[in-house]
């Protein structure tokens, strides 16, 4: 077993990886059987961990789209309209916080808030175990691990720190409390509309004329 | 905008005529795009096959695609216009009832099966899957399962994170990796143990 | 006028149950004056008089169709609401918004005074509101988060909005006609704002027990903007108490708690700083508290603004240093209904309410701290 690769399959995963390293493992991915295996395993991590319910966690989705693709002419190279640019994204250069907060306020969005990054420590102290739920336990700093690995990385400081989504609960808050004082109709739409409210996706709107055609 | 070199080295390698690189796309994303078209079919199975649909559109639309958008939210958006076509297209859209004042014997043809459509053992499958990465999740070591979480929960980036748990961002690329080790080191079993037990066919 | 098209729009995938018959069954045995509504106003009084056991077993028309002849449409909602509190039921609704739908349970009790209710979302988030008695706790697997606060029982008597005189001035409430909905009879009230401040109802309400079997909220335009059917209803006699039990398991999860909530006060003068200099037509406030809410210890002033049908709640707290680079203005909608935040002179000052988002705006960007305006007085 190979850590390493294993190592840069996770990262690649996470949208983490140096563009260099992506494009020598993207080429090892479509091939190998077992590295694509371990990469489903991933997906499933985080639908579990999202506890995305009602979704089959073994469909063989995958494996059918794969099916149909067979019969599909490959898409070569002169049928690019025009090539990708290579932007060369430094992957740890930190998103414009205004970008950010301007995506925000475009779409209503129940859970996401930004927060100024002085606000990490608190951020930290609401990250409780059951166990500690008498008052509210930071996450032990850990030592430092500087030097060692050649990608180690230390975050420097600045103003430019990007701005960190957080999940609001202090809007769940206001609903409940706030519902309390609902008339009782208007208070069960509400409720209900919480229990089932989605996040959307930033910029989930109406497709573009162009993909809308090719997508026919 | 977009952050998603590892998304766009894939979609280049299928745009050159890789089909393999898109397997991988699809098993990234397929939960959430199921997920996303229940909130337009509550059958699981229909919106599996929407999902499934969607793709395929998304292989045939790739050549248009230039990474004006980050890949997924340019595949959120077909299948979202995929979803929607389907309910369209099957009559399900809400009902705007004109109120008059003679009875009507307002009948709810209840199609479809009451519960979801998983088999029972599909169920069973799904609900092991669950099981195993949830105890193993519970059983890690909070730095990692702090890691991992934050990763793919919040969707906080490698920086984020390091911020949060004040560690340097090899730290946390290593403690997320390790996560999914110790997590993989059981999940391996449900997928691949006995006779591939895991596997639907068809 | 569509007439029994399959509508499986709003009830995707599901096969009636209707326990009508269970529930007659019940309401004859269990509470023998279920046609009679409990309460004492003194309207009911005059249209529901005692039953002679001849008239409950009379066949030709049944008390409640007796009965339900006489009411007003405002009289219909009091039933409604009446019986939304102090009923117990168990039933699985369609929730329709913005183009998709869920499906939910509810299960409600009243018990010795006590109110225990249960809302589960039975697809996709798995989340779940538990309220028994003074505890309130919201599972968010999905958030693998638990929200726990304690609020006083008697909070539920304080009151919810009531139509009364002044309400008609900005709603028209009718009743359109009567419909059978899965072979129940119902009246169909509509709640109709004269305003783009509110919104409107369309309630199809139980005939017997006065239960609302769909619901529509729509803009002021008539358009739909929500939809809630009954799938299935019972009104059970007895309900363990096992039915209030959470179905998700919280390993690993993270609990937010509050202590106690201050107890509530009525709308008493402005000593207290907070109010509205103005507010929409109709609004004034109904409700003055202050409480700590789940995951923190500052104290939050809570007032409660009501045209008679809608509320608006308006949460003021002081910004702490870390949320004062935030974005100034914030609003999210939860389902129908909207959320507005906006800061103020160091102080984060938040709207929410079932009314357009224009509206919880208004109200919120009108809130002061002032000492000298009498409270619910709204200025023009």
């Amino acid at each position: 077993m190979n850590e390493e690769l294993d190592s840069q399959l996770s990262a690649m995963f996470d949208d983490q990886l140096p563009p260099s390293e992506c494009e020598l493992l993207a080429r090892r991915l479509s091939r190998d059987e077992q590295l694509k295996a371990r990469w489903g395993r991933y997906a499933v991590m985080g639908a579990v961990i999202r506890a995305e319910r009602g979704v089959r966690l073994n469909a063989p989705l995958a494996g059918r789209v794969s099916a149909v693709l067979l019969a599909e002419p490959a898409l070569g190279a002169q049928s690019v309209a025009g090539a990708l640019p290579r932007r060369g994204l430094r992957w740890w250069q930190p998103v414009a916080a205004g970008a950010l907060a301007a995506g925000v306020a475009a779409v209503s969005i129940l859970w996401l808030r930004a927060e100024a990054p002085s606000s990490v420590a608190s951020l930290s102290a609401r990250l409780t175990t059951p166990a500690a739920a008498s008052g509210a336990s930071v996450i032990p700093a850990s030592a430092r691990e500087r030097g060692g690995r050649a990608d180690s990385y230390v975050v420097p400081p600045s103003p430019a720190v990007p701005a960190i989504v957080v999940p609001s609960t202090e809007l769940a808050n206001y609903v409940v409390a706030h519902s309390m004082f609902s008339s009782p109709v208007a208070r069960r739409n509400l409720l209900s509309a919480f229990m089932t409210s989605e996040p959307a996706a930033a910029g989930a709107e109406e497709p573009p004329d162009d993909v809308k055609s090719a997508a026919q | 905008m977009s952050a998603d070199v590892s998304d766009l080295s894939l979609v280049r390698r299928v745009q050159r005529g890789d089909k393999g690189a898109f397997d991988a796309l699809v098993l990234k994303y397929q939960h959430k795009l199921v997920k996303l078209v229940m909130r337009y079919v509550r059958n699981p199975a229909e919106a599996e096959d929407i999902a499934q649909e969607a793709f395929i559109k998304a292989y045939r639309a790739l050549p248009q695609f230039r990474g004006d958008s980050a890949f997924y939210t340019w595949l959120y958006r077909i299948a979202i216009n995929t979803a929607k076509n389907a309910v369209v297209s099957r009559d399900r859209s809400p009902i705007e009832y004109n109120i008059d004042r003679h009875d009507n014997d307002e009948s709810y043809d209840m199609q479809g099966r009451m519960k979801d459509s998983e088999t029972p053992e599909g169920l069973v499958l799904t609900d092991e899957i669950r099981t195993t990465v949830n105890a193993a999740i519970d059983a890690l070591p909070e730095d990692l399962r702090t890691a991992i979480v934050l990763r793919e929960l919040e969707g906080l980036s490698y920086e984020e994170i390091a911020a949060a748990m004040d560690c340097p961002v090899g730290t946390v690329r290593s403690r997320i990796f390790r996560a999914r080790e110790a997590i993989d080191h059981r999940l391996r079993e449900v997928f691949e143990g006995g006779l591939g037990r895991a596997e639907e066919l068809g | 006028m569509s007439r029994a098209r399959p509508n499986s729009g709003a009830l995707l995938g599901l096969t009636l149950a209707w326990a009508c018959t269970a529930a007659l069954a019940e309401d004859a045995a269990g509470q023998a004056q279920a046609t009679v509504p409990a309460a004492t106003t003194p309207a009911q009084k005059k249209t529901s008089p005692a039953l002679t056991p001849a008239q409950k077993t009379s066949p030709a028309l049944t008390p409640a169709q007796k009965t339900s002849l006489a009411l007003s449409p405002a009289q219909w909602l009091e039933r409604m609401n009446h019986a939304l509190t102090t009923r117990n039921y168990d039933g699985t609704f369609s929730h329709w918004h913005g183009g998709h739908v869920e499906m939910l349970r509810i299960i409600h009790r009243v018990q010795d005074g006590n109110v225990s209710e249960r809302l589960v979302s039975l697809d996709g988030s798995g989340r779940e509101f538990i309220r028994s008695g003074a505890n309130l706790a919201c599972y968010l697997p999905d958030r693998r988060t638990v929200l726990v606060e304690q609020r006083p029982p008697q909070e539920s008597l304080v009151g919810f909005p009531a139509v009364d005189d002044q309400t008609a001035s900005f709603y028209d409430i009718r009743e359109v006609g009567r419909m059978r909905l899965n072979r129940r009879d119902t009246h169909v009230i509509t709640v109709s704002p004269r305003d783009e401040y509110r919104y409107g109802y369309r309630l199809w309400i139980d005939a017997s027990t006065a239960m609302p079997l769909k619901t529509q909220l729509c803009d002021a335009h008539g358009r739909i903007i929500e939809q809630v059917v009954f799938a299935s209803l019972a009104l059970p006699v007895r309900i363990a108490d096992a039915s209030f039990r959470p179905e998700v398991s919280t390993l690993g999860f993270r609990w937010l708690r509050t202590g106690t909530a201050a107890p509530l006060a009525p709308a008493a003068p402005a000593t207290s700083a907070w109010n509205a200099l103005r507010l929409p037509p109709g609004f004034r406030m109904s409700v003055r508290s202050a409480q700590v809410l789940p995951g923190s210890n500052q104290p939050v002033d809570h007032l409660v603004f009501t045209d008679g049908v809608a509320s608006v709640s308006v949460f003021v707290e002081t910004q702490s240093a870390a949320g004062a680079q935030a974005p100034r203005a914030q609003s999210a909608a939860v389902g129908s209904s909207s959320a507005f935040s906006t800061v103020v002179d160091g102080h984060k000052i938040t709207a929410v309410g079932e009314v357009p988002l224009a509206t919880v705006q208004f109200i919120a960007t009108q809130v002061k701290a002032q000492d000298l305006v009498p409270a619910g007085v709204p200025q023009r």
